[in-house]
């Protein structure tokens, strides 16, 4: 493939107004709608920007001995058209050094939820009176009080004027066993929903040898009612440095095997199934009712959707890799299409699309080597855009000067991706660069004209930048 | 061939305007595709067909059935002051009455189809509902909120309302005297907003929200909240329903927070004071007594997360109670901000007659091991000891805590270690089948294989040459130091280039180690004795530890580099790993397999009575974690 740096004129001007289409409702002239689009991983009851995003934030970890050595939510302009386009524009320190990992909007877009891993706190930011300069809003620091012992709030998922949170871990013993954890919009603590284990399997069906009590990731599927999640491994494991863990064959033996699909408006497990290796992200379909996940150690690709005789049920659809040599799948994204996945290699720093047009039959098309180490990947809603990060957990990322930081930013031109610009988070001072989140002032602003009104705290229109 | 998928479109927003309460006509409608500015297609917007929201058709899932499932209160539902049809005004709260409540923001000039207009036909389902249900009739009552108090006045609402004119069911629809009234609603509601204008800057009248509608009950708690994916008749009755179930059962029940066992303070005393069949007696310090405040403060002191720099670990999150007070999951510990450390976690079964501390032997008191583990910035991470202390004599829970168990002493070096240390003493364990056996005259107490065991521990296997037993009780330590050659292989031994490693699911599989290459910070060493001697004499000596509860607190060794009872005798079996520095008591023994199990039988046999009483003791803990700002 191409690494060479493209120049910023190859990006079509054409394309920078903004479109949002969401399965909630919004007025016209605000847009239209079509379906719920994958700019990324939005949850299904959100607004998504379909055309240029603007802004992108990356929720990143503080590295000691560099620069303030604490977590903090770098912004990063996105806009070609913008003069300070591909510059960091914005950095907001939260203190501390957390584990900074994945992040999620409110319904709305207009929070953006924070997690870490370590501590288990929940950094609250508020994203739309200025997508620019986002500000701190709250930080819940008692979630492992309030829940009743869940630690390591993981995916931030947004239900209509909620927001579902996955979790890793507990605080009896740091282990994999964990919860979900329902919070309002307002970040007040609503319900903790235990994942079923051998011991009470809370009313779902045991499909195979495993009851893990193990979480992950959490996606929705509105239209069948059913909530999809995977398991991963506790505190324990996912604190402990990379290498150490890959050689204590005790710590090996402690992670997830199995996905599971709820019932969403009970909020209750309906069966889980044997997914071996710890499937790790889920993303469903757009256009359809199933989901992809993807194996960490087993390097797999399996699908979780309805069969007309068996239900619900999860099949191995894929090989992304040889196992043996630790390619680590990571984060994955689908097109908004439903017809190809970019799957991450953590090890070798490799992306690769698979043809998923058949999702019972996961073709591999292409590899393009990102860098050294690489693990989330986001692209934008026409999929002519893919950004990737670099950091997996601070503990995991690789060492010496393997362990590059950053964030690539590419155009996908059908065959190959170009390279349009990268930010060095080592050379900015800045940290391990992780979760990515596409923002835009047009989900806040839909005045054309420079008129400002304020509705009260909190539903400010801002005033336009035209 | 591979089974067919349902294909079934996510819920879809028709763009076309229609006059309030018309419905489009069924099936699919082309994706309006008009970005916001510029009114041009969306570059790559994909082509799907559209369709109305769940909410307009029958719905794709069956409905719950009322009462299998619970809504947790999810907050309070805000008041703010509203005008009624007539124009009168009244708090929110008073429109709500007594009854369950479907509240919808709207606004009447709103033409989206999947928005106002569909929470205006859910609702008028509701009501058509209502209408033939006395009970939901009664108990039920809808609510219709403009957003737009400029252009929904009164008497605009008046006429709105008009169109679902009815009888039998409650219907209102309200309005707000303007921008300013209704503000401080929508943001309580959390119901952001945005009017649209026109390039003259001028109101077109359209205001894009997020569809929310929301199930109150008569406590005026907000029990759910709906957008267009799920806002669909038969949820809304299905969920009314359910709520009135339960207000018949008697309310709402959280799920019973798990009332915390009692502390066992007075058995882990009474067993400090007259220990366990097997152990010999116990004799605190002097100006150490163990008491009951004492052991309390202690534990509460271990399991206290607030303890360490980051508020994250405690002692107890790697000294686990209920896995032998080590932690059964990892060879080597895992520290303050998961750094990595170099030694298996110890077990704590009778540390009070443990001396000196640690598997390098280089600490000699529990009330010092306990600041050089609140002081290790790997381990409990904190910089100084007036940051603990500080902590300590600040948290609200702990008050008066350190007066009582130190004659008014409040909390500092002295009196957090004596705590700690008091607290650990108490954990003893004894009475095991073998103690039954051995001191106990009970003769069937252990199986004969462990019997035999027995016999080659302290004979042929020359076991006990370090792992002492005495005439009348047995710690199974000499508390030396030795070389068993674990440490010296570590060091000094090559790194296998593949290694077998399990991937999950039982799946196992020859790794190739040249692929992990550079993922670990750097290979860890570990002289033990040295470290603290600086002799060479003393390279990879290691305290031997105490057999009592082995079965329970896997994996084994210092480095919890072994992870069975199998594969320790199997250690010893083959005499170490031979090198000139190695304790001449480690050799090839010559063990037969019947042999082996015999000893494995004998090592099962030295696990204690009252590890279930520990661990009740435990559970019963008050953990301390964070609580929240301003708590």
């Amino acid at each position: 493939m191409k690494t060479r740096p493209n120049p910023i004129h190859r990006l079509r001007r054409s394309c920078t107004a903004l479109a949002l289409a969401t399965s909630s409702a919004l007025a016209i002239g605000m847009l239209p709608a079509t379906v719920s689009a994958d700019e990324t991983c939005v949850s299904p009851y959100s607004p998504k920007i379909t055309g240029q995003e603007q802004f992108v934030h990356v929720w990143t970890l503080g590295v000691k001995g560099i620069g303030d050595e604490q977590d903090k939510l770098v912004t990063i302009d996105t806009d070609p058209e913008s003069d300070t386009f591909g510059e960091v524009i914005h950095s907001l320190s939260v203190g501390g050094r957390n584990e900074a990992h994945h992040s999620g909007y409110s319904d709305d877009r207009r929070y953006l939820w924070a997690g870490t891993l370590d501590t288990n706190k929940i950094f609250i930011f508020d994203v739309h009176t200025d997508p620019s300069k986002p500000k701190l809003h709250k930080v819940i620091d008692d979630f492992v009080k309030v829940t009743g012992g869940v630690v390591g709030p993981h995916s931030f998922f947004a239900l209509p004027g909620r927001i579902m949170i996955s979790a890793l871990s507990n605080n009896k013993d740091h282990g994999g066993r964990t919860a979900m954890v329902e919070y309002t919009n307002e970040g007040e603590y609503v319900e903790t929903y235990w994942m079923p284990t051998d011991d009470n399997l809370r009313g779902a069906e045991k499909t195979g040898k495993y009851a893990d009590g193990y979480g992950y990731d959490v996606r929705f599927l509105p239209a069948k009612n059913i909530m999809v999640t995977s398991s991963f491994t506790g505190w324990s494991n996912y604190m402990m440095d990379f290498g150490k863990m890959l050689n204590d064959p005790e710590a090996m033996k402690r992670f997830g095997n199995t996905a599971m699909v709820w019932d969403l408006h009970k909020r209750k497990p309906l069966k889980i199934f044997d997914i071996p290796g710890a499937p790790l992200e889920i993303r469903c379909a757009w256009g359809s009712n199933y989901c992809f996940t993807t194996t960490a150690l087993t390097s797999k690709i399996w699908l979780i959707y309805e069969d007309k005789n068996e239900g619900w049920t999860a099949r191995e659809v894929g090989t992304i890799g040889d196992p043996s040599k630790v390619p680590l799948p990571v984060a994955f994204s689908i097109t908004a299409d439903d017809s190809y996945l970019w799957i991450n290699t953590f090890m070798d720093g490799t992306t690769r699309r698979f043809d998923v047009s058949d999702p019972f039959n996961a073709k591999l098309v292409s590899e393009h080597k990102i860098g050294s180490q690489v693990n989330m990947v986001s692209q934008s809603w026409d999929g002519e855009r893919l950004y990737f990060t670099s950091s997996l957990l601070g503990n995991w990322d690789k060492k010496g000067e393997a362990d590059e930081q950053f964030l690539k930013m590419y155009n996908w031109d059908g065959e190959d991706l170009n390279l349009v610009f990268e930010v060095d988070f080592y050379k900015e001072k800045l940290g391990r660069a992780h979760l990515m989140t596409f923002n835009s002032n047009e989900l806040f602003e839909t005045n054309i004209a420079g008129k400002k009104e304020e509705l009260g705290d909190g539903v400010a229109v801002a005033e336009s930048t035209d | 061939m591979y089974p067919s998928i349902a294909r079934f479109p996510k819920a879809l927003v028709f763009v076309f305007g229609c006059a309030l309460g018309a419905m489009p006509a069924a099936g699919a409608e082309e994706a309006a595709k008009v970005p916001a500015k510029t009114k041009e297609p969306v570059k790559g917007a994909i082509d799907r067909p559209q369709v109305l929201a769940p909410g307009y058709t029958a719905l794709s899932f069956d409905p719950p059935d009322a009462g299998t499932y619970s809504l947790p209160p999810i907050a309070p539902a805000p008041d703010g002051r509203v005008l009624k049809t007539d124009g009168s005004e009244a708090s929110l709260h008073d429109a709500f009455g007594d009854k369950y409540v479907v509240l919808s923001f709207i606004y009447s000039t709103c033409d989206d189809v999947n928005g106002c207009p569909l929470a205006t036909y859910v609702l008028y389902r509701l009501y058509q509902t209502m209408q033939k249900n006395p009970e939901l009739a009664e108990n039920m009552r809808l609510l219709s909120l403009s957003f737009d108090p400029q252009n929904d006045t009164p008497e605009v609402m008046r006429l709105y309302a008009e169109n679902f004119a009815g009888k039998g069911a409650d219907w209102l629809f309200l309005t707000t005297e303007s921008n300013d009234v209704l503000a401080p609603i929508l943001a309580d509601y959390g119901q952001g907003v945005n009017r649209v204008y026109n390039e003259e800057g001028e109101s077109t009248g359209q205001i894009s929200h997020v569809l929310r509608v929301f199930l109150i009950d008569p406590e005026r708690r907000i029990r759910n909240i709906y957008s267009v994916s799920f806002l669909h008749p038969d949820l809304v009755l299905a969920d009314v329903r359910t709520l009135m179930q339960e207000a018949a059962a008697g309310g709402y029940q959280a799920a019973a927070a798990k009332s915390k066992p009692p502390l066992r303070t007075r058995e882990l005393m009474a067993q400090a004071s007259h220990t366990p069949l097997g152990l010999p007696p116990l004799e605190a310090p002097e100006g150490q007594e163990i008491t009951a405040a004492r052991v309390d403060l202690g534990r509460k002191l271990f399991f206290d997360r607030r303890l360490s720099g980051n508020e994250t670990l405690s002692c107890a999150m790697c000294h686990i109670p209920e896995q032998g007070f080590t932690n059964n999951t990892m060879s080597r510990a895992v520290g303050m901000e998961g750094q990595s450390l170099r030694r298996n976690t110890a077990s704590l079964y009778n540390l009070a007659w443990q001396d000196p501390l640690y598997v390098d032997g280089r600490e000699r008191h529990l009330h010092t091991l306990t600041w050089s583990e609140l002081l290790d910035l790997k381990r409990m991470g904190n910089r100084s000891v007036g940051v603990v202390l500080d902590k300590l004599r600040g948290l609200p829970d702990y008050e008066d805590l350190f007066e009582d168990a130190f004659d008014g002493q409040s909390a500092d070096m002295v009196t957090t270690g004596v705590a700690m240390a008091t607290y650990l003493r108490t954990l003893v364990s004894g009475t095991s089948p073998f103690d039954r056996w051995r001191f106990g005259g009970e003769e069937g107490a252990m199986s004969p294989a462990a019997a035999r065991g027995y016999e080659l521990f302290t004979g042929r296997a020359g076991c006990a040459s370090c792992h002492e037993v005495s005439e009348d009780h047995a710690l199974f330590t000499d508390n030396q130091l030795h070389n068993t050659g674990i440490g010296w292989h570590h060091s000094m031994g090559k790194e296998p280039r593949r290694q077998v490693m399990e991937l999950g699911g039982g799946i196992r599989i020859e790794m190739d180690m040249d692929a992990l290459a550079g993922t670990e910070e750097r290979s860890y060493n570990d002289l033990g004795l040295y470290e603290a001697t600086q002799d060479p004499v003393d390279r990879w000596k290691f305290r031997t530890p105490g057999l009592r509860n082995v079965a329970e607190t896997a994996p084994y060794m210092h480095d919890g580099s072994l992870p069975t009872l199998e594969a320790v005798v199997e250690f010893y079996d083959q005499g170490g790993f031979e090198h000139p520095e190695q304790d001449e008591r480690i050799r090839p023994l010559g063990l037969s397999d019947a042999d082996k199990a015999d000893l494995v039988a004998f090592l099962k046999a030295l696990t204690g009575d009252n590890l279930r009483l520990l661990e009740a003791d435990a559970e019963a803990a008050p953990v301390g974690v964070p609580a929240g700002e301003g708590s």
